[in-house]
This record gives C-alpha cells, sequence and structure tokens, in this order.
C-alpha cells in the first residue's frame, strides 16, 4: 500500500497549492465522491426505457469536469487488455464506511491511443458505454473524465473475473451453463442493435464478466459503433458506418477467431458481424475452443471465409442448429440477421428452456456465483506484471493536434 | 470492533437481494439466499479441487489465475487431452498433428513470441504453384474432409484484438480516390494472376476486383544480394510476390531479430519466382513472422494494405450503391424504406449468361426478380414475329413472380453477355417478410380511391 499512501500525500499538497477557482471545484469534486459511493452501494441496474434516457439525466453515465486521478486510490491491475490497463480503484481519502466501494478503473494513455490508431474507437467507446449504461449486464459506466495526458472510465468493479477463466479452467462448459451465458448475452445483443443501433465487434470470452450476483457484464467497448439502421444509405445488414459526409469510416476490427467473413473480405459489416462471433462463443463454450484455429491466421481467415463448422459427434442437434444458423457465410441467411432479428434467435430451440424476462430480470441463479471475502477481492483476477516505468511523452505537438478530438470525454 | 469484511460482504449481497425482491417472508428468503450460497460455494469448490488435484498446483483459488499475458506465470494445468469421460470430443481428438502432444505441455512460452500465434504460421509464405521444393498448402477443400487440419494444440492463451486503418468509403460525390495502376505486360499479368490464384484472399475477387488489384501492384527491385525485405517483429503493411531472384526465409525462435551474427535464426526455406509471403500485411499490421533476404538481384512486386482493402470497399460499395439505385426504379419496392431496399441490395445474386442465353422462359413459373447489371436482352413471346422489348442496363423483369405464382408471360434472352442480380421469393420473404404484406401498404389501386 506504500504507493498509495505517496499518492494520498501528494494529492493532499496538490489540493493546498489550489486557488480560489479551484476550491470551488474542490467542493464540487467532494460532492461527485459522494454521489459515486452513494451509486455503489446499491449499483441499481435501470429499465429498458431508463436507459435510453440522455446521460444527463442518467445517475450514470456522465463526462466528470471534475473528477481527477487523485480522487482515486489504485488498489491492484485486474487486467491489461490490448489498449489499456483497468485498476481495481477506491474512492481517495475515504469515509471509513466507504472502504468497501470499489470500482474497476480503466486507464488509457493519450500516447498510446495516438500511437494504435484508436482516438476515433476510444471517443465511440466512452459515448456508447455512456449511452448505455444501466443496462443489467453491460458494465456501467459511472462517469469519465480525464486529465492532460490520460483518460479514464469509472467502471462498476465485476469481481468474478472473466468468463474466459472460467471456461479454460473448466475446459467447456455443459450444456444448461452455456445456455444460461449465452441466454444473457444475446439480450445484449438484442438491446444494443435493436434499441441502440450499436454493433459491438469484439464478442469473446475475455471481454465477458461476472459479476457479485454471478451475471454477465460486458466490458470493453473498444471497438463498438453506432450504425444507424434508420437512414444510413449503406444499409444496416452491410454498414459501412453511417454517413460518409460527416467522415465516418470503416474498419476492419475484432478478434481473429471471431472475426465474421464479411470483416475479412472487407465487404463493409453491421450488427451481424455479432451473431456471426455469438455462435463462434457458444461453439467455444461447447467445445472449449473456437472452430476455426490454426497456427497461422491466415489459415483461420481462410476456413472462416469457406464457413464450414465441424461439430465433435456429442454435440446435439439443437447446438448444432444454433450455431451453423449464426455462423452462416451470406448474412442474408445469417441467424438474428434475417427477418425478425434477434427474436428469431429467442425462438430458437436451443434456447426452448429459458424464460426471457426472468433472465432480464436477473431471476435466474447463474452456475459460478463468485464467492468473495470482501467487496475489494480480486482472488478472481491474474497477476498482472508492473505497468513499465518507461512512457512516451504526450508532447505539444500531439498535444496541439489531438487535444480537440478527447475534448469532449 | 469492525465486523468482518467477509461478513458485510454477505450482508451486502442479502441486502441486495431484499431490495430487488422484496420478499414478504424475509426470514425464509434470508434462509433460502443463504442455503443457495452454500450449494454454489461447494460447487465451486469441489471443480476447483478436480482441477486443481489434476495439475498438482493446489491453488487456493479454484478459479483464479489461468495465464497472465505477462506469460510469467505457466499456465495451470486447463490444456489436459481429453478427460475421457468428456461429454464433447473436441473437434481434434481424433487426429494429432506430429507436435501438438509436445505444445501442449509449453502454451505459454509458444505464444510468447507475440500475437498469440506460433511464429512462422504467423507468416505464411506459399510456394508457386509450378516449384517442388516445397509442398502445396493444403487446398482450401475445407476442414471437413481434412480433419488433420484441425491443430489439437490450440491455444489457451487471452487472445488480443486486432484493428486497421479506418478507411472511409469514397462517396459518389467525391469519388477522387482511384487505385493506383502501375504498368505490366500480359505475360507479367498473367504469372502475377498464377501467383495469387490460391490465396482466398484474391481467389473471392470478380473480375474487375481481381484487374485493379493487379495493376495496383508495383515493382520493387533488389539491387544485390543480402537485402532484408522484411524483419521478423517488425510491423508489416506490405505483400509481395516473386518476379524474379531467390530469397531465404529465416525464423528466430524470439519472435525477432536478436542482435549478432545469427540473429535472424534457422533458414527455414529459400523461395524463387512466382512465390509470394507476408500477405497477413493485407490486413492488419501484426508484427512479421519471419525475415526475408535476397540471396541474389531480384525483383518484388508490392501491394499495401490500405490500397487492397480500399479495392475491396470501394468495390462493394459502389455494387450496393448501383444496386440500390436500380431498385429505387422499380415501382414494386416504391413502398418500401431505405433500409429495407438496402436489405435487398445485400441479398441479390450476381449470375452471368453468355449471349443468346434464355434467362426467363414463357410459361415456366417463375420465383424470381431480375435486375439488368451490364449488357442487353430482349423480350420475346410466341407467335410475335418481332421482340417485344429491348432491356439495357438498370431494366428489371419478373418482379411479378414475388407476388404471384403465375407462369411467365413472355421469354427474356441475352443478346449480348450479361450479368443479372437476382433475388428470389423466399429470399425476399426472409429478409422483409410476406411480399404481398409488404406490398399491400402502398397499393396503387388504394391510392386511387382516396
Ligand atoms: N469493470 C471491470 N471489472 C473488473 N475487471 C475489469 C473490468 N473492466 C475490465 N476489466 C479487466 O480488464 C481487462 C481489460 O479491459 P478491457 O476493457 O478489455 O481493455 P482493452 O480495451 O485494453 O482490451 C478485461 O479483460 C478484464 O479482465
Ligand atoms: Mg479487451
Amino acid at each position: 500500500m506504500a504507493p498509495a499512501i505517496v499518492q494520498n500525500i501528494s494529492s493532499r499538497l496538490h489540493r493546498m497549492s489550489q486557488s480560489a477557482a479551484d476550491k470551488e471545484n474542490y467542493t464540487q469534486r467532494e460532492d461527485e465522491k459522494t454521489k459515486l459511493a452513494e451509486w455503489e452501494a446499491e449499483k441499481r441496474t435501470l429499465e429498458p426505457n431508463e436507459v435510453a434516457q440522455s446521460p444527463d439525466e442518467k445517475p450514470v453515465g456522465h463526462s466528470s469536469k471534475y473528477l481527477r486521478r487523485e480522487d482515486f486510490d489504485l488498489i491492484k491491475t485486474l487486467g491489461t487488455g490490448t489498449f489499456a490497463r483497468v485498476w481495481l480503484a477506491k474512492i481517495a481519502n475515504r469515509k471509513e464506511k466507504d472502504n468497501n466501494k470499489v470500482f474497476a478503473l480503466k486507464i488509457l494513455r493519450k500516447v498510446d491511443v495516438i500511437r494504435l490508431k484508436q482516438v476515433e474507437h476510444v471517443r465511440n467507446e466512452r459515448n456508447v458505454l455512456a449511452s448505455v449504461a444501466g443496462h443489467p449486464f453491460i458494465t456501467t459506466m459511472v462517469a469519465s473524465f480525464q486529465d492532460s495526458d490520460t483518460l479514464y472510465m469509472l467502471l462498476d468493479y465485476c469481481p468474478g473475473g472473466e468468463v474466459f477463466s472460467y471456461l479454460r479452467r473448466a475446459r467447456r462448459f455443459n450444456e444448461a451453463t452455456s445456455q444460461f451465458y449465452a441466454a444473457e448475452i444475446v439480450l445484449i445483443l438484442e438491446f444494443l442493435h435493436d434499441r441502440q443501433g450499436v454493433a459491438y465487434r469484439d464478442l469473446k470470452p475475455e471481454n465477458i464478466l461476472i459479476d457479485a450476483d454471478g451475471h454477465l457484464k460486458l466490458v470493453d467497448f473498444g471497438f463498438a459503433k453506432k450504425v444507424d439502421n434508420s437512414k444510413n444509405i449503406f444499409g444496416a445488414v452491410l454498414n459501412f458506418d453511417a454517413d460518409t459526409k460527416t467522415g465516418e469510416t470503416y474498419t476492419l476490427c475484432g478478434t481473429p477467431e471471431y472475426l465474421a467473413p464479411e470483416v475479412i473480405r472487407n465487404t463493409g459489416h453491421g450488427t451481424a458481424v455479432d451473431w456471426w462471433a455469438f455462435g463462434i462463443l457458444i461453439y467455444e463454450f461447447l467445445v472449449g475452443q473456437p472452430p476455426f484455429w490454426d497456427q497461422n491466421p491466415m489459415k483461420i481467415y481462410e476456413q472462416i471465409v469457406e464457413g464450414k463448422v465441424r461439430y465433435p459427434s456429442a454435440m446435439s442437434q439443437d447446438a448444432r442448429d444454433i450455431i451453423g444458423g449464426l455462423c452462416t457465410v451470406d448474412v442474408s441467411k445469417r441467424l438474428g440477421n434475417v427477418k425478425g432479428g434477434s427474436a428469431t434467435v429467442k425462438a430458437h430451440p436451443w434456447f426452448k428452456n429459458i424464460d426471457w424476462d426472468a433472465v432480464y430480470h436477473r431471476r435466474m441463479q447463474g452456475p459460478i456465483v463468485p464467492h468473495l471475502k470482501s467487496a475489494d477481492d480480486t482472488r478472481n483476477f491474474d497477476e498482472y506484471d508492473a505497468e513499465p516505468v518507461h512512457r512516451d511523452p504526450y508532447t505539444k505537438e500531439l498535444q496541439s493536434k489531438y487535444d480537440q478530438s478527447f475534448a469532449d470525454f | 470492533m469492525s465486523l468482518p469484511s467477509e461478513y458485510l460482504n454477505e450482508r451486502n449481497a442479502l441486502e441486495r437481494e431484499i431490495l430487488k425482491h422484496r420478499p414478504s417472508d424475509v426470514l425464509q428468503f434470508s434462509y433460502n439466499h443463504f442455503s443457495k450460497r452454500l450449494e454454489s460455494q461447494r460447487q465451486e469448490f469441489i471443480l476447483g479441487q478436480r482441477h486443481s488435484s489434476e495439475s498438482g498446483t493446489g491453488l487456493s483459488n479454484p478459479f483464479g489465475g489461468t495465464s497472465a499475458p505477462s506469460n510469467k506465470k505457466v499456465m495451470n494445468s486447463t490444456i489436459r487431452e481429453e478427460e475421457e469421460h468428456d461429454d464433447f470430443a473436441s473437434p481434434t481428438a481424433t487426429s494429432f498433428p506430429p507436435n501438438a502432444r509436445d505444445n501442449s505441455n509449453n502454451m505459454a512460452s509458444n505464444s510468447s513470441g507475440g500475437g498469440g500465434f506460433g511464429n512462422f504460421g504467423n507468416f505464411g509464405f506459399s510456394p508457386s504453384s509450378g516449384s517442388s521444393s516445397n509442398p502445396p498448402p493444403a487446398a482450401s477443400s475445407g476442414a471437413m474432409e481434412h480433419p488433420q487440419s484441425f491443430p489439437n494444440n490450440y491455444n489457451m492463451n487471452r487472445r488480443t484484438s486486432v484493428s486497421a486503418e479506418s478507411l472511409a468509403p469514397t462517396s459518389a460525390d467525391d469519388s477522387n480516390w482511384k487505385a493506383p495502376q502501375y504498368p505490366k505486360t500480359a505475360d507479367q499479368v498473367n504469372r502475377l494472376r498464377d501467383a495469387v490464384a490460391h490465396n482466398f484472399l484474391f481467389s473471392h475477387l470478380d473480375d474487375d476486383q481481381t484487374a485493379q488489384v493487379l495493376g495496383a501492384l508495383q515493382e520493387r527491385k533488389l539491387p544485390t544480394k543480402d537485402m532484408r525485405v522484411i524483419t521478423q517483429g517488425e510491423e508489416g503493411d506490405y505483400f509481395y510476390v516473386v518476379e524474379q531472384g531467390q530469397f531465404d526465409i529465416y525464423v528466430s525462435k524470439s519472435g525477432k531479430v536478436e542482435p549478432g551474427a545469427d540473429g535472424m535464426g534457422n533458414k527455414v526455406a529459400t523461395n524463387g519466382p512466382g512465390t509470394s509471403f507476408g500477405e497477413l500485411a493485407l490486413m492488419y499490421n501484426a508484427p512479421r513472422a519471419a525475415t526475408v533476404v535476397s540471396t541474389e538481384p531480384s525483383v518484388l512486386w508490392q501491394l499495401d494494405r490500405v490500397t487492397f482493402r480500399r479495392i475491396l470497399m470501394d468495390s462493394a460499395f459502389q455494387r450496393r450503391r448501383m444496386y440500390e439505385s436500380f431498385l429505387e426504379e422499380v415501382p414494386l419496392f416504391s413502398s418500401l424504406s431505405n433500409y429495407e431496399r438496402s436489405k435487398i441490395a445485400d441479398a441479390l445474386e450476381t449470375t452471368k449468361y453468355p449471349a443468346q442465353t434464355p434467362i426467363i422462359r414463357e410459361g415456366d413459373v417463375g420465383d424470381k426478380f431480375y435486375i439488368l447489371e451490364s449488357g442487353e436482352a430482349e423480350v420475346t413471346k410466341r407467335g410475335e414475329a418481332k421482340p417485344l422489348k429491348h432491356y439495357g442496363k438498370g431494366d428489371y423483369f419478373g418482379e411479378l413472380a414475388l407476388l404471384e405464382d403465375k407462369p411467365r408471360f413472355a421469354s427474356v434472352t441475352s443478346t449480348t453477355e450479361v450479368k443479372v442480380a437476382t433475388l428470389g421469393k423466399d429470399g425476399f420473404q426472409r429478409l422483409l417478410g410476406p411480399v404481398e404484406s409488404i406490398m399491400r401498404r402502398d397499393d396503387p389501386r388504394k391510392n386511387e380511391k382516396k
């Protein structure tokens, strides 16, 4: 904990040197911190129509002008993804009663974001997370903020860890477990596609977390993107990312084993890519590895474009049928993307035992409920190397070129 | 003084449940809650026991810690071979590639080279069709017939995401981007065509796209031997085809070129004219999986990712635009929204007919609708000496077949080579529902009455 103490002291020193204007901000900050703690106590998820409200009216998802890095103690690294580091965080200088209030703080360095060409993606991530905040199966972004060289997203902490860890440990899930998790994911995709017009584009077990009650939370909206179905000129099924006039663009992105054929072939893509990936995910749940794999990624892509899924002999007919329907190369025939959309997936026989209303309202008991010693227990997360000391500086030059793009973060 | 945190945690969980369910019988509810907690904890514990006893690493935590991306921690246990009583056989259980068993024991080190893939595999060089020095790659005939192409040594580590640069489709109004065209002899074009023919990234292209892609390949001369074309571990933006000369391919176990004389690692192959390498760079900029060095003065053709993907994207985009504008002209579809029309545009299938081929036959029961994409056709009817009509680009026919199962009223025959885009009744219904109900929204007769 030594570093945390040092941070506290330095943040106190920092505060003492603040001007009058900053003192006013100080009260605002304290105010925000109190609200954070209050929200954490209940972590109330919202009904679909509440989620749809604008972020200004919701209790969560706003861009904070007052919060700072110094308002949090970073306890431990929970994960390092492709672009970011995520920390278990507590409110700094907290009152005793707020000791068990925990968050996950996703930290992105602006230099890295620029170097990895993720500027547009990070903006999408923040905006999508803000507009979906409150959904029962999506990690809630409580607030976002930034300082001169870093972007922060404050998320609710999902203490169960990644579904990935459980899956690798168990080797594979049985059919009931797979159905339970798949059902929650169907509701996520239904919500993202039909209510939000968002394609998620990076579905995989690494990005699916388990919360304290054993339910799923989707994290990492780094590739999520609004694809306006109603008025765009390219259509939703095959979407080049909405309106070209506003300078919107198209990107190959995702995870090799989960890429849809239309992404590989660069013929334009939309929400249908998530249904493809969902088929791969069910397969990986049931079998323990995805259907298309090779040491050489080009060979994976060749298999994907070919689209022939091979099933283990013991797999049930219904499971084969739903995977086959989802992993259909022709998007106009892909389950989930045909007339009826997500409803056709929900109506599939593989889900015949699922009560969808009970799923949404979290009335079903999950197969894995994490047992924690305390709210800040991180036993379900791996150990990660410390952050490298050397960091490329966010130069004045970069600043003048890019700060505009981060302005509303 | 203070209550144990574990207790506080359990209490909070119960309180959340109570707030959510607002039970009338609090005591019974709490009892049930804790009994469920106990049950699931036992299950977790038992599952953890089984796995940790298998692995011999008695972890206190039954679930945590599979593999850290740092690769410091060696995977514990999960990559065992199939347990006998498993419900599912692995898709690969029947066939082990020669090295699979070994690999499964050191998965962590296997992936340390980056990208989470084996080293050499990442590189994907392909032998020329004529050369016998390298075995031809397994044809892309699909895994079904080739069970051995399913590797058992699946990499169990976390997978990282990939992403390429953003491209904005060249829209019709500001279409100033054109694929670069570098002049080539007919011979060179043919050789290039052969060289990329077996590569799935190219074999799916239509004639137009192929012509653009081949045209965009640019000559690169390597005047001496010992010139490095690509370097293992570095990011790659180009794909190459060998026109002339010879190249040695080296792979270093560490995933990148090390300092010193043997820093490039072992020589694994020599490639000559007609071979190609570096194709993964056409997808995104992953680190190169091998080093390629000229062994004599040589000539390459190179193509960069952005140009390649742009060609694919723009042509797909232009085709959509074309279909959508054709569809707008069809009165039957006038009641559809843009969104619905673009869904149809998506599902259209292209077919080619040589000149003088019947496309629709009078009297047949039709179930398809056609748009003439290019070429010309004529309409004839038995008993009529002259054609009733001529069709050109953008004309459509057979649309009534979507509505009713009547025999075709006349025949349509191609007069030149034609390309038609078609959509069947079933395809239409799959996308938009029953045709009749869609059409009824805007039945012209209904409007007349008003
Ligand atoms: N809300 C959260 N609670 C707990 N752990 C999290 C949370 N969000 C992310 N993580 C952990 O951090 C990892 C990386 O986060 P992610 O958002 O996927 O970053 P990246 O965009 O870099 O891939 C995740 O895989 C997960 O293990
Ligand atoms: Mg991630």
